[in-house]
């Protein structure tokens, strides 16, 4: 028999979908600033001589190129990174193209504008979604339960819907909130040489301040991963489901078939209903 | 008909979908009431970040970078500029200003004699996001106002600066009063132990080193207290008429 639980409040619903938002404008105007100055460096200040990771190509008429350059390899990224569309209708020498960027054109002052109001919003996101994941921290029994569920989501379409969330959604969710969160945050208010004079063991603890933009543009990377994973088992675990239990926080559980697996408490599960 | 297969497929919805958010957050920059409310967080930085005078870090000697990296408008071209530039600047004035008891001039003999020689090596942050620490060495921005005493209704310093962007508009920049009584806030002749080089804003560069770069303006010409931004003042600074932050703390 199937039961329809009441699996995500209204608090959670809500940061949810505007951390979402709130990443895409952050990541989009973040690699509108990345485009001010394509390079990172893993030291304190920069080491324009070595750099850990360069995006940057040729004007060159007969033959643009565009390159990514990590250590000493380049790879060969034309017309998307290092020389791709600008947003004003052409192309031309641009870490990240037009379509990823905001605004669409090179705009360094619009870029942070969009960038450090949105950083606010998702400060305020992560501290509220704390609350709620920290009901995620995962236990020992969630650990040794690990291998089972990662075998059981090699094929997503098979999973049912379960009133708890299992030892992979609970290591995750955990992980995003309570360790890349966190990094990508410090990491960028590390940047700010104000904040730098209030708190200088900041830019210290990521190694340096352009180190330090080496953590943020990682965690962006780290944040996309989990944005393209979450989507794909989203999709195939049931996507109506998933999505209403977003919305309205409704969803439908199958009860577990063995008795002794089922934990008794499902933090998130605070109203049950029975459906035919 | 060209078979792109699933991925291409995955990948042509994502980036039309990133081209999508991108063409419309592009339009709403461009409307003046949203701008208005992206630029509500300067606000809120400038309260949680302005209090108080914490100071920047200060480096060894070995940790001097060894260009100092710079960026801006090309050198003044004016022939007085020129001509100072080949006598030791001799000629030159610094010019205090506007709301002060007495407005005040110096050229570099006086004021390397009249005030603490104070020396800085601070890191120096690029709004573009690259960094290169320096040494700086000058007098304290403070120790200059107090010279020409201040009048009551002071509340900004705006600095006057000599070189220009292509379009022939000048540099100029401002603190507040208290940002100006910062210890760090220096008014620097010297990089890494020698005069500034032309590139880095000789002879006289105004140094900041708890905000973005842009703030510590080059070639400075003349000081001038003043008791409020806007007007000729625009919103307080070259950069911050092209949409930049004034409080460049972040």
């Amino acid at each position: 028999m199937k039961q329809k639980i009441y699996r995500h409040p209204i608090i959670v619903r809500l940061t949810h979908w505007v951390s979402a938002l709130a990443l895409f404008v952050l990541a989009m105007s973040g690699m509108q600033i990345f485009n001010a100055h394509p390079a990172l460096y893993a030291s304190d200040a920069s080491n324009f001589q070595s750099p850990v990771l360069m995006i940057s190509g040729s004007e060159d008429m007969d033959a643009p190129e565009g390159w990514v350059q990590l250590g000493n390899h380049r790879f060969i990224t034309t017309h998307v990174l290092g020389y791709g569309p600008n947003g004003m209708g052409g192309e031309g020498v641009r870490a990240f193209p037009s379509w990823a960027t905001i605004p669409a054109y090179q705009d360094l002052a619009d870029g942070r504008r969009w960038h450090l109001f949105f950083a606010w919003i998702f400060v305020i996101c992560a501290l509220l979604y704390a609350r709620w994941a920290f009901d995620l921290r995962p236990t020992l029994a969630d650990l040794r339960a690990l291998p089972a569920a990662l075998k059981a989501h090699l094929l997503p379409w098979r999973v049912k819907p379960r009133a708890h969330l299992n030892p992979m959604q609970k290591l995750t969710y955990f992980g995003v909130v309570f360790i890349v969160a966190p990094i990508i945050i410090l990491s960028g208010l590390a940047l700010g040489p104000s904040v730098d004079s209030w708190a200088p063991w900041l830019p210290a603890m990521f190694g340096g301040r352009q180190f330090a933009r080496i953590w943020h543009f990682s965690g962006m990377i780290a944040l996309m991963l989990f944005f393209v994973i979450h989507i794909a088992m989203v999709t195939l675990t049931g996507v109506w489901n998933n999505l209403r239990s977003m919305i309205t926080g409704w969803f439908v559980v199958v009860p577990e078939e063995n008795s002794e697996a089922v934990p008794v408490k499902a933090p998130v599960a605070t109203a049950v209903k029975e459906t035919s | 008909m060209k078979r792109i297969g699933r991925a291409g497929f995955l990948a042509l919805v994502g980036t039309s979908a990133l081209a999508g958010c991108a063409s419309i957050a592009t339009n709403l920059t461009e409307n003046e009431s949203f701008h208005r409310v992206l630029e509500l967080p300067e606000r809120l930085n400038l309260a949680v970040l302005g209090s108080g005078q914490p100071l920047a870090r200060e480096y060894s000697d070995s940790a001097i970078s060894p260009v100092f990296r710079h960026n801006g408008f090309d050198p003044p071209s004016t022939p007085d500029y020129i001509s100072w530039s080949r006598k030791a600047w001799h000629g030159y004035r610094l010019f205090v200003t506007g709301l002060v008891e007495t407005p005040k001039s110096y050229d570099l003999d006086t004021l390397r004699r009249s005030f603490p020689r104070v020396a800085q090596t601070t890191r120096h942050d690029c709004v573009e996001g690259w960094s290169v620490i320096g040494k700086w060495t000058g007098v304290v921005l403070r120790d200059v106002l107090a010279d020409c005493s201040p009048k009551p209704q002071a509340k900004y310093v705006v600095f006057h600066c000599m070189d220009q962007d292509p379009g022939g508009e000048a540099y100029y920049e401002s603190l507040d009063m208290h940002q100006a009584a910062h210890p760090q806030a220096l008014l620097a002749y010297e990089l890494n132990d020698r005069p500034i080089p032309i590139e880095n804003g000789a002879p006289i560069r105004l140094k900041v080193p708890t905000q973005l770069g842009y703030k510590s303006a080059k070639y400075v010409q003349r000081i001038e207290v003043v008791a409020g931004l806007g007007g000729m003042y625009g919103n307080g600074g070259y950069w911050e008429d092209q949409g930049y932050e004034w409080f460049a703390g972040i």
